[in-house]
């Protein structure tokens, strides 16, 4: 056991940081906006092919798809760096995080050469297709339809939260194949282009301030049966390993991290005094996000090491939730009336905590997680 | 990084594993007066003779070996100073023997082992006394878990020079937070194996949401303290240490309140062994205090604030 960093990893850091000091002095202001705005779709776009030239988008990846054969610990400190500055890479984490290993995983080599190297060159986004309105965290539930026509799937149905879906290129849908079927066993996921027709996206504003969400309507959509991602029925389990990835791909802590810091020293610069309550606030925080750092980088080991998933992933999101919660209520003690400032720190963290614990899985799924798998209590 | 025990790692927590097992435990505190017990005397003899209390190398920063086995004696319960040896007096660079307490310059009033130490460190914002009393203070009834003295009046002199005092705060707080790791641990461990086992509405009580997210809760919050206090006895930063001290603070809090809860009556009997935890939590949280307030420290060290 030993918690340094590797003078490789170290010099990778630096490097990084040098490239993200003058591609992008401070904080992404896109951040603070509406992410799913074309503007900010378009920088998005403009900086993953700038990661991209330097190797930096998809450095995990094999090197046959484009990737450096970078290591576990080498794609945490860019996520780190990156979700500091407000993620920059905006929808473009989630294709070189986990969609593009889940086709790798289990696309066909057809499906790899047509997918992969666009997200590799960052020139796409993607959007999930996972939610739906009468299927949110129970999934499993889900009834968007795809019926066999020839080489065809035609689906109907409809999905909701889906981040990014009025500028995405594609979207990676979980539709249900055999209603018959045990709900888990019917599923399956079909790579679907954004400009099928029959294909109506309805954007829905949100408080949230990260991004606005989309409706997804599907009204006879065909999508090849060749678009389909893994066996016929068996999508369950491709996207259950698909977001094994997801639990902790996001650092959401480091930037939380990042705000607390800026806002402490914002009011120090300005010569605002902080408060006895404020400051206990602050620390407080401030332990947080070194909690769930530690604990992320407990998954991280294992990932390293190659050891399957197991539910210390579940133990460093509940802890990153509670990190964001409690960054929140210190820059609401450090910033006071602030708040009431659109765009102020305290009030983009507000937002930003209240879809922490609902975004990738809820707080209270996490628990169930924890209790069952790490705790092994008896099941309800 | 790597989380995983080295080889040596795991041998030395084999070893230690195996000495408390013989020579510390719950039973051995229920023997030595349960929630208001003696010092261990025998204990720390067989640790010392073993080697265990001498583990942190001279000169070195890193402590984690001396953290691991640490949080071995305290989840063991034993009425010991060994966080104080392991952890604090190595900075000093000096060498002691027999029990030590670590109370903050001006201290008047009750102090763990201070009935007993032989050697008393005070810690001042600018300097570290090294005070070896001719007796113990007196030792008064304390109920939580350790025992107590009342330091009324610290003796004058022992002055250290060059003691690097920022360090010996520093480190007395990882001591404290690895310790409260070994405790919670401990009654979060119990607790797990009592909702398991208890049964009533025809199922197990663990089984209800309620109780498996309370401690849920509970074990992300030992699992935080844990490996912050791990990864400050490795690197020595004062930021670190102030973290896990404030992430254990905090956790102790949890831990005492659902623990118990869970439990209903036999939690609070003393044959029950859950309370020799769970009220030693309330005695290391005022020591924890005592150093300055953990979260107020962690924002200081972060930021100078």
């Amino acid at each position: 056991m030993e918690f340094d960093w590797t003078d490789e990893d170290l010099s990778y850091r630096s490097e990084l940081q040098d490239f993200l000091a003058e591609e992008l002095p401070g904080r992404w202001e896109g951040a603070t906006a509406v992410l799913g705005s074309a503007d900010n779709a378009e920088y998005s776009r403009r900086f993953a092919g700038l990661l991209a030239e330097k190797g930096w988008l998809t450095p995990h990846w094999p090197t046959e798809w484009g990737g450096t054969g970078a290591t576990p610990w080498m794609l945490a400190v860019l996520g780190e760096e990156l979700w500091s500055r407000g993620e920059p890479r905006g929808p473009q984490y989630m294709n070189v995080n986990w969609i593009g290993p889940s086709i790798m995983a289990h696309g066909t080599v057809d499906q790899c050469q047509r997918y992969l190297p666009a997200i590799a060159a960052g020139d796409v986004i993607w959007c999930q297709g996972f939610s739906e309105p009468e299927a949110g965290t129970d999934l499993a539930s889900l009834q968007t339809r795809a019926v066999r026509d020839g080489d065809d799937y035609v689906v109907n149905g409809s999905k909701i939260w889906t981040s990014y879906g009025d500028i995405a290129d594609h979207c990676y849908l979980l539709v249900r194949t055999d209603p018959q079927a045990e709900r888990h066993r019917g599923i399956s996921v079909l790579l679907m282009a954004m400009d099928s027709p029959g294909l109506v996206v309805r954007p829905i504003p949100g408080m949230v301030g990260e991004h606005s969400f989309t409706e997804l309507f599907l009204t006879d959509v065909r999508i090849p049966v060749a678009n389909r991602l893994g066996p016929e029925n068996e999508g369950w389990s491709v996207v259950r390993e698909a977001l094994s990835f997801e639990r902790v791909g996001a650092p959401r802590w480091a930037r939380a991290a990042h705000v607390l810091d800026e806002t402490v020293r914002g009011a120090l610069e300005q010569g605002r005094s902080i408060d006895p309550m404020a400051v206990e606030a602050v620390g407080l925080a401030k332990s947080a996000c070194e909690a769930a750092r530690v604990l992320c980088y407990r998954v991280i080991d294992e990932r390293a090491r190659d050891v399957p998933p197991s539910p210390h992933a579940n133990v460093a999101r509940v802890a990153m939730v509670k990190a964001e919660r409690l960054v929140a209520d210190a820059c609401a003690a450090i910033e006071g009336n602030e708040i009431m400032r659109y765009g102020s720190d305290s009030d983009l963290q507000m937002r930003k905590s209240l879809a922490a614990g609902v975004a990738a899985g809820t707080y209270e799924v996490q628990l169930n997680l924890v209790s069952r798998r790490h705790l092994r209590l008896p099941k309800s | 990084m790597d989380f995983t025990l080295s080889a040596h790692q795991e041998a030395v927590l084999d070893a230690v594993g195996t000495l408390l097992s013989r020579h510390a435990g719950p039973a051995r505190l229920h023997g030595l007066g349960g929630d208001e017990p003696g010092y261990d005397h025998d204990l720390d003899k067989r640790l010392a003779e073993a080697g265990f209390l001498d583990i942190a190398e001279p000169g070195s920063i890193c402590r984690l070996d001396a953290a691991l086995v640490l949080e071995a004696i305290a989840g063991s319960l034993a009425s010991s100073a060994a966080g104080w040896r392991l952890l604090v007096i190595p900075t000093l660079g000096i060498d002691v023997d027999g029990p030590v307490a670590v109370v903050p310059e001006g201290h008047s009033g009750p102090a763990r082992f201070a009935a007993d130490a032989d050697t008393l460190v005070v810690i001042g914002d600018d300097h570290v006394r090294l005070v070896r009393p001719d007796r113990g203070a007196a030792r008064i009834r304390s109920r939580l878990g350790w025992p107590v003295g009342d330091l009324y009046g610290l003796p004058a002199g022992g002055v250290i020079h060059d003691a690097p005092v920022s360090e010996v705060r520093s480190w007395a707080r990882v001591a404290v937070a690895t310790e409260m790791v070994g405790a919670m641990q401990f009654a979060l461990d119990i607790t797990v194996q009592h909702v398991s086992d208890r049964r009533q509405f025809d199922r197990a009580i663990g089984s209800f949401q309620a109780v498996q997210h309370g401690l849920a809760e509970c074990a992300v919050a030992v699992e935080g303290a844990h490996w912050l206090a791990l990864e400050a006895a490795f690197t020595g930063a004062a930021g670190t240490a102030a973290a896990a001290l404030t992430q254990a603070s905090e956790a102790s809090k949890l831990i005492f309140r659902r623990t118990h809860q869970y439990h209903g009556a036999m939690g609070f009997t003393r044959e029950y062994d859950l309370h020799l935890a769970t009220v030693r939590l309330l005695a290391l949280r005022s020591e924890a205090e005592s150093l300055g307030r953990p979260a107020a420290a962690c924002a200081r060290e972060h930021w100078g604030i």
